[in-house]
């Protein structure tokens, strides 16, 4: 049976943040698409958006191309996109891929906040 | 001069799965459990495990086209210092030139991200770049229907990409 995967969004410090737990497998494709269109609706001025896979156990290359749309749709709409929460396996993968790239790394949501809120470098 | 007899390979597990979407989750958690016992670190069983999701999704999809009653092999072997996890379906050719047709193609998948995020490339085709950047070594071959991907990880020492 296909992976399940749940996600909660919110407003924090002017970003859109995703919160996703499970598996981020083909079957997470309208969790995913649904989860980004309703936070950038709710916080309509939100140029970041941050996903968090603190609870996020399981990501499969089909999870990777998932991903890989978010990030498409954000950067046209001229939003950013940050993570957290990966483990060392998982930022290996975005390492290897090249999502790491595009998509600035933080090791949890509080320090993917502040770095959004601190002051400009 | 002594010579020393190499071990025989040892079959470490074997078993089947129904060719159905999301059945690689329990399969790779087996095989990460068949080989607790090899001193394989941490963060190569988790490659090897991402390795072996992406084998066997290939197999359900491509090779067996998604078809519940056609099984994946799964074969989990020790030989010497390397683990091999041997992942067979039943797509003969076509599952090589759908999924992994041959060393070659192996080799060959370089998925572009930057083509991705313009549109000039689709989102997915990533398993491939995934199996071969996780694994030290491996190499596929069709035998008639029976198409069988080899999956080599040492079990000790670092990453090297190569052929078994």
């Amino acid at each position: 049976m296909p992976g399940t995967c749940e996600a909660t969004t919110r407003a924090m410090s002017g970003a859109a943040v995703i919160e996703l737990r499970g598996e981020v497998d083909g079957a997470a494709a309208r969790v995913l698409a649904d989860a980004y269109e309703h936070a950038v609706t709710a916080d309509g001025v939100a140029t970041t958006v941050v996903l968090d896979f603190t609870a996020v156990d399981y990501i499969n290359s089909t999870g990777i191309a998932l991903i890989v749309s978010v990030l498409a749709k954000a950067r046209a709409e001229r939003r950013k996109v940050v993570a957290c929460g990966l483990s060392a396996h998982y930022r290996e993968i975005f390492d290897i891929t090249r999502l790491s790239d595009y998509i600035e790394l933080f090791p949890d949501l509080d320090r993917a906040v502040s770095q959004l809120t601190g002051p400009a470098a | 001069m002594t010579h020393v007899a190499r071990p025989m390979p040892r079959r470490l597990d074997s078993f089947t799965l129904a060719s159905e979407a999301g059945n690689e989750r329990p399969a790779l958690d087996r095989v990460a459990r068949s080989v607790a016992g090899l001193g394989l670190p941490a963060p190569r069983v988790d490659r090897l495990k991402t390795a072996v999701a992406e084998a066997i999704m290939n197999a359900i999809e491509h090779g067996n086209g998604n078809r519940p009653e056609i099984p994946v092999e799964v074969e989990v072997t020790q030989d010497g210092d390397q683990v091999i996890v041997a992942i067979t379906d039943q797509g003969g050719e076509a599952a090589g030139k759908a999924a992994a047709g041959g060393d070659a193609a192996i080799n060959a998948a370089e998925p572009d991200l930057f083509k991705k995020l313009e549109g000039a490339e689709g989102p997915r085709g990533w398993g491939l770049f995934l199996i071969r950047n996780m694994v030290d070594a491996v190499h596929v071959m069709t035998d008639g229907q029976r198409h069988t991907i080899w999956l080599a990880m040492r079990t000790g020492g670092a990453a090297d990409a190569g052929h078994v």
